[in-house]
């Protein structure tokens, strides 16, 4: 997802060490802000570990704001027209690379739900599975946040600092 | 994969000319020219050939696949022959 200002229509450049660290930001806050929300019960952390879970999820949708208006954003996804050779072919690689993780995550999630069921069904270990709409909302939600993230996070870990295009 | 070598910094240069105006001449993002120029992207032939262009010079002045001789080494052999 790439949404352009005014400002910016082709995406607000940041240095690479600041895009890696807002797509880290994304992919840690984002699981353990709804971690933390699943385990605070009266018992552990009460409210306070409520609000500090949805606190880190806002802080990684905010995060998640800010990258979609970001230049690698632009590049991950925006038609094959509106890009030079150079872009097309690193966003084709990260795009594979993308796919590759993703596909990944996915069949590892099956794996884990399928030998949860198993186990808990054989009663030989009690695993957490996912049971609530909440729960299967914040899985849906985090895929969908890493399917539109991971090529340019991809991109933001490649070779090449950009330099200023004017020089 | 074998690294090109170029002399597109070399040839801007001379030209007074800014990554910007020599991207908007060959259709493509500035970035790329910086890209290009630190050779951590080979051209297309079809880009290789509209910056031979714009700099009227053979694209084999502009590309090699073996490193460049330095410009005062090559000016040294130039003026002793």
């Amino acid at each position: 997802m790439f949404v352009p200002s005014k400002r910016y229509p082709l995406g607000k450049s940041f240095p690479r060490s600041t895009l890696r660290a807002m797509f880290a930001g994304v992919y840690a806050l984002y699981p353990l802000g709804c971690i933390l929300q699943l385990v605070s019960t009266p018992e552990t952390f009460g409210i306070a570990g409520d609000v500090a879970g949805l606190l880190m999820i806002a802080a990684a949708l905010a995060l998640f704001a800010v990258l979609a208006g970001s230049s690698l954003q632009r590049q991950s996804q925006e038609p094959e027209t509106m890009l030079d050779e150079r872009e097309l072919a690193e966003r084709n690689r990260a795009a594979f690379g993308a796919h590759s993780i993703f596909s990944g995550l996915v069949l590892l999630g099956i794996i884990y739900l399928m030998i949860g069921r198993d186990l808990i069904a054989n009663q030989k270990l009690m695993v957490w599975l996912p049971e609530t709409g909440e729960h299967w909302n914040a899985i849906f939600w985090g895929l969908l946040i890493a399917s539109l993230t991971l090529p340019g996070a991809l991109l933001a870990w490649g070779k090449g600092e950009p330099e200023d295009e004017a020089e | 994969m074998s690294v090109v070598h170029n002399r597109i910094a070399v040839f801007r240069a001379e030209m007074s000319m800014s990554r910007k105006d020599l991207a908007d001449l060959v259709g493509v993002n500035p970035q790329t020219i910086g890209y290009l120029e630190r050779g951590d992207y080979a051209p297309s032939v079809e880009l290789a050939l509209k910056l031979a262009d714009v700099f009227k010079a053979p694209v084999e002045a502009l590309f090699s696949l073996k490193p460049f001789a330095p410009l005062g080494r090559t000016l040294k052999e130039q003026r002793s022959s």
